[in-house]
């Protein structure tokens, strides 16, 4: 069984896994709106901006930004100033975390706002309103529901993929775990971190499934 | 006064030209009823004067105000947006698919504009929302969604959402088109009653009994332009076009 030390240990993993799951989540659907605004821009620099921030991001490896973040700012620094400095890993794992979300979540939002019927943009500007209040009252609110599935799936993919930390120094919860797998010789950890990643996944489920239901009351 | 006055207005998309210079007065109070076959560019008539879309050549004017004017396909006017705002306000549209918005309660639907547009205080927005609401005889309906509603409700509740913006001019798109046959009675029984309160009317509709009890007047457009217009006797019952008698003998 675990020691009272390897307890606390696959709980501070755990915590490391979700910290940054949560705060890449929260993030990406913030800016993700921002940038799929500019998609649907007609403005042609915001376009662009946002063409090719998704394009970046969404088309090189999430480890790869992660090391470009951790690893080539400070020498890049370096460089050009002559001044060292390291970046705590934990805010460079939430960086490139949200960063990397953002572009998946824009992709995802854009597609639920274009999804709305070109009808309720119609109704909003012929009672007046501008594109601006037309997007905030009517069509966005419209997408939530259609936004809550991709978002569980797009956090679930996240909470996996934090296990990418260990390469920057952190003890997330698979880093742990392997750690006392390789101390002891033991398989059974793997089996403990499998039995938390499911049991966070499965809450994540549960919750998304009653918030969908609930955010598509209006619909028969 | 002139509410709505349309010169030589024409409109593309494209290479395809749908309106081919169009001229139309309608005085205040007037009903005016369009008909005419689909792509005779009706609905398109309709929809630049709101702005929905911006007209290729020719002048709009509402209430005797510019609202749009350009030449040649180039030079559109630049009209400051709070003008274009109030003007079009002042235009209420009802759209065949009626676009109640499907996230808001039926109250909610009718408050909206007023609250965000015109910010005004939400007890009187709701007053006067509710007041609507059995004007088109819906009240009991107030906190439903729309996906409850049958297409007759949904439509008289577009109907008092656009008239809660206090317009001065009705503008109908079909509105009658997409409901099930035993509920166009209602809609045309709540657009009779907003006529007979003197409201000035756009109709485009393919229902010829009503544009011949209500209409002031009746338009046959056909192919872009205004083909033949006059009294509903005029149009609908001895109509001197040859199109607009081929037109009446088909869907008559």
């Amino acid at each position: 069984m675990l020691t009272e030390i390897q307890l606390w240990a696959i709980f501070n993993g755990t915590i490391v896994t979700l910290q940054i799951a949560i705060v890449a989540i929260v993030f990406g659907a913030v800016f993700g709106v921002v940038v799929a605004l500019g998609r649907l821009s007609k403005n042609k620099v915001a376009n662009a901006l946002s063409w090719f921030y998704i394009w970046f991001f969404r088309g090189t490896p999430l480890l790869l930004q992660l090391f470009m973040i951790f690893y080539a700012i400070p020498i890049i620094y370096l460089d050009a100033t002559g001044i060292t400095f390291e970046i705590n890993p934990m805010i460079a794992a939430f960086v490139a975390f949200s960063l990397n979300a953002t572009a998946y979540l824009a992709e995802i939002i854009r597609a639920a706002i274009e999804s709305i019927d070109g009808g309720q943009m119609e109704a909003a500007k012929a009672l007046g309103m501008s594109y601006r209040q037309a997007m905030t009252k009517i069509i966005i609110p419209q997408t939530y529901k259609r936004l809550v599935a991709p978002l569980g799936n797009e956090l679930i993919m996240l909470l996996k993929d934090t296990s990418l930390v260990s390469t920057i120094a952190l003890f997330d919860l698979l880093r742990t775990t392997k750690t006392m797998a390789s101390a002891t010789g033991s398989w059974i950890y793997y089996i403990y971190a499998a039995a938390i990643y499911l049991f966070l996944t499965t809450i994540i489920q549960v919750v998304f499934d009653k918030m969908e239901k609930k955010l598509g009351i209006y619909e028969r | 006064m002139s509410m709505v006055k349309l010169v030589n207005v024409r409109k593309s998309f494209g290479d395809l030209e749908v309106l081919k210079g169009v001229n139309l007065e309608v005085q205040q109070g007037e009903v005016v009823c369009i008909i005419g076959a689909s792509g005779s560019g009706k609905s398109t008539m309709l929809r630049c004067l709101n702005h929905l879309e911006r007209i290729s050549d020719g002048e709009i004017y509402i209430e005797d105000v510019l609202s749009d004017k350009r030449a040649n396909n180039k030079d559109q006017i630049k009209i400051d947006p709070v003008t274009v705002q109030s003007l079009c306000t002042d235009l209420g549209m009802v759209f065949q698919n009626f676009n109640l918005f499907p996230h808001l309660t039926v109250l909610d639907n009718v408050t909206i504009a007023p609250l965000i547009v015109k910010k005004e205080d939400k007890k009187v927005a709701e007053t006067r929302a509710l007041d609507l609401l059995s004007m088109v005889g819906l009240s009991q309906k107030k906190d439903e969604y729309p996906s409850r509603l049958s297409g007759g409700q949904q439509q008289r509740v577009a109907i008092a959402r656009a008239l809660a913006m206090d317009p001065k001019i009705m503008m109908f798109d079909e509105p009658t088109s997409a409901l099930d046959p035993e509920l166009v009675g209602e809609v045309l029984a709540t657009m009779r009653q907003l006529a007979e309160k003197g409201m000035t009317m756009l109709i485009v509709t393919h229902e010829i009994g009503f544009a011949r009890e209500v209409a002031d007047r009746v338009i046959f457009m056909d192919g872009g332009v205004i083909c033949e217009e006059g009294t509903p006797e005029e149009v609908l019952l001895n109509p001197k076009e040859e199109r607009t008698k081929s037109f009446l003998n088909k869907i008559l």
